[in-house]
């Protein structure tokens, strides 16, 4: 479904990505993993389509589209998400407005009739409880003032709503407490689907404990350098990343 | 030192003689007494971005005709038309409430003749006189044509806003002078919509004041939207004088234009008075909008809150310039003025001044300005959910006036002001 081929990127001249492969199936999940510095949120935003990132060499392509010629918005009606690790906060902008907004351009881009507010706001409801926000978000202006859990629960519940093909999570486990980590998880695991191929980044194994990946990959100075079963992640958490011959993260990174 | 420009004589020479002999004798004073001054220029410090686009041609100085013909407007409720500064009843909708008058200035008699002769000018600063240079407001004074006057007796309530409709012909060049004057009694309360429109596209020069007097615990709310023609060059001047426990209530919608110019001054004179002022600002092409307001905290124990945002697009050129004055006796003053600015292309410029000048020593006093552009990020962020570009921009520049114009208390100035911000995001925001 996913297929990027010796991808490299560079954001600002610096070089990150350095030839990723990746092979990712419809209804796979797939976990990326690596020390700070690595490339795994060069490689979300590469795939979403920031701007700020050149793609210098490489191909991915989302069901044989190539993904790489078309603009983010393009991308998006095409059913790429990213949910953000550090989602942007926008004041006087309404999450509903928001939302209403994107799940319309999606439905324009599929030739579907624009969704009024009225049924839109019974779905969004609908939605908002199954990530356990209060409805009441629905009327904030968009992550504004919200904690670092709710923003990330409102990233999960946008990916239901919108039914991404490709979903990939950056971090989405970060800054969660125990409980929202459980809520984030069920909400990711009710987007597993055998049309959706999902790319989850984490430091953590814990959260694979609630969504267990198909495959486990490590990144390491811009390229995927193991890949291997969800196991994978217990043995790199019992013995962090020196046994792959990644050097200690603080020499990495100077 | 090259000296200034002079106002041309052909100014001075108002037209229609239908009024009140003590109204032409005042407006014949005025005139006289603009006779030997100077027009502002780039050195003239409060028209220091604006005097290069002032074209005072005599062209421009004969007055626009009077009758004019003009398609009505579809607004229900009151309305007053002025047509080219002159109040025109068979188009216009005046309210008959117990305790309200709206009188053009051709039919006062009496009393009412001496209010509207004392209450001309009276709430409009003569300062920049000291600078030698034509304070453009005191022009209206000298070429007033019509006007009107409305009052309110003490304890009325209007029960909807009126609209004052001020329509400017711009078939021909020339110039309109509209006056209105406005005293509020004791606890009444109104809501006055000022509609400044235009049609045709030939270069003309609209020249008004609005003033309102609130009694104690008056409450005024004034609404002036502007969307004349690009040809139009706009001064206008709001005077506004409180007495003690009043409060006013000032929401302003400007597009911009060869020239847009709002003076708006407001005199707190009694304690406990307060005023709130909102202003928008949208320009784009080569427009141009200048906003100067005044708040003078003359008495104790008054507040004031101003928020103006401007956002400027491709070579356009938007100025705030908000000063407060507190005065020695006005203790326990309490003010606060934002001014945020939005520049969405690099060609844009936007030019904010805040000043302060605090003569009492026992007062609260804030203000903050800041100019920025869109947040790429944010762009970011919304197209990666599908958004268009164009969308993700129109939702990021709204989010930056939302509240101002969510705050417009009449819903018809809301639809008429989000029509006119569509617009401009239409052509601000090109697909290409």
């Amino acid at each position: 479904m996913l297929s990027i081929k010796n991808l490299h990127a560079c954001v600002e001249g610096k070089q990150i990505l350095n030839g990723i492969n990746l092979e990712i199936k419809a209804g796979e999940v797939h976990a990326i993993m690596g020390p700070n510095g690595s490339g795994k949120s060069t490689l979300s935003q590469v795939l979403a389509g920031n701007e700020a990132f050149d793609v210098t060499v490489g191909e991915v392509t989302l069901n044989g589209d190539n993904l790489l010629d078309l603009a983010t918005e393009e991308r998006a009606r095409e059913g790429v998400f990213l949910a953000f690790q550090y989602p942007v906060e926008i004041p006087g902008v309404s999450n509903l407005q928001f939302l209403r907004t994107a799940v319309n351009a999606m439905r324009k881009h599929q030739s579907k009739e624009d969704m009024n507010a009225a049924e839109f706001m019974k779905l969004a409801k609908e939605v908002s409880k199954q990530v356990d926000l209060d409805p009441a978000f629905l009327k904030r202006g968009v992550n504004e003032g919200f904690s670092g859990g709710e923003k990330k629960r409102n990233e999960i519940m946008q990916a239901l709503l919108l039914q991404p093909k490709l979903a990939i999570l950056d971090e989405t486990d970060s800054g969660l407490d125990i409980d929202a980590l459980k809520v984030v998880s069920d909400g990711v695991n009710a987007l597993r689907a055998p049309d959706r191929c999902i790319i989850m980044i984490t430091h953590y194994q814990r959260l694979l404990d609630h969504i267990v990946p198909d495959y486990v990959h490590v990144l390491a100075d811009g390229k995927i350098i193991k890949s291997g079963s969800a196991e994978l992640a217990l043995e790199l958490e019992a013995k962090g990343y020196g046994w792959l011959g990644i050097k200690d993260e603080a020499v990495a990174n100077q | 030192m090259k000296t200034a420009p002079m106002l041309s004589s052909a100014f001075l020479q108002p037209a229609g003689q239908a009024l009140p002999s003590t109204l032409l004798a005042l407006r014949f004073d005025r005139a006289s007494s603009l006779a030997d001054l100077l027009l502002p220029t780039r050195r003239t410090e409060n028209w220091k971005y604006s005097a290069k686009h002032l074209k005072l041609t005599d062209e421009m100085a004969s007055s626009l005709p009077s009758d004019a013909s003009v398609e009505a407007d579809e607004i229900s409720g009151y309305t007053v038309v002025l047509v080219n500064g002159v109040v025109r009843p068979e188009v216009s909708n005046y309210p008959f409430i117990e305790g309200l008058s709206i009188q053009r200035f051709s039919e006062l008699d009496g009393d009412d003749t001496a209010l509207a002769a004392d209450l001309i000018g009276k709430s409009i600063s003569d300062q920049p006189a000291k600078t030698g240079s034509v304070n453009l407001s005191q022009l209206n004074g000298a070429r007033f044509e019509d006007g009107l006057l409305i009052q309110l007796k003490p304890d009325t309530v209007l029960d909807q806003p009126l609209f004052v409709i001020h329509h400017t012909t711009a078939s021909q060049s020339g110039s309109a002078y509209p006056c209105i004057l406005v005293a509020v009694g004791r606890n009444s309360q109104l809501t006055v919509v000022e509609d400044y429109i235009s049609s045709g596209d030939c270069p003309v020069m609209v020249n008004t004041t609005t003033e309102f007097n609130l009694a104690d615990g008056a409450n005024v709310t004034s609404i002036r939207l502007n969307t004349e023609g690009q040809t139009v060059q706009h001064m206008g001047t709001t005077g506004v004088r409180q007495q003690r426990s009043s409060r006013f209530e000032s929401h302003s919608v400007g597009f911009g234009g060869t020239l847009r110019r709002h003076d708006l001054h407001v005199r707190l004179e009694g304690e406990g008075a307060e005023c709130k002022l909102n202003g928008v600002v949208v320009t784009q092409g080569t427009q141009h909008y200048d906003n100067h307001t005044t708040i003078e905290h003359v008495a104790a124990n008054c507040n004031s809150e101003e928020t103006y945002r401007n956002i400027a697009a491709d070579k356009s050129h938007a100025i705030f310039n908000g000063r407060i004055h507190i005065h020695q006796d006005a203790q326990k003053s309490n003010a606060n003025m934002s001014n945020k600015n939005l520049l969405l292309t690099n060609g844009a410029e936007i030019d904010t001044k805040p000043e302060l000048e605090i003569y009492a020593d026992d007062v609260k006093c804030a203000h903050g300005a800041t100019i920025g552009r869109l947040d790429d990020e944010s762009i970011f962020y919304l197209v990666s959910r599908g958004l268009s570009r164009r969308d993700a921009k129109v939702l990021l520049t709204m989010a930056f006036i939302n509240e101002l114009v969510d705050q417009i208390p009449v819903e018809q100035v809301r639809v008429s002001a989000s029509t006119g911000l569509n617009h401009f995001f239409d052509q601000a925001f090109k697909e290409v």
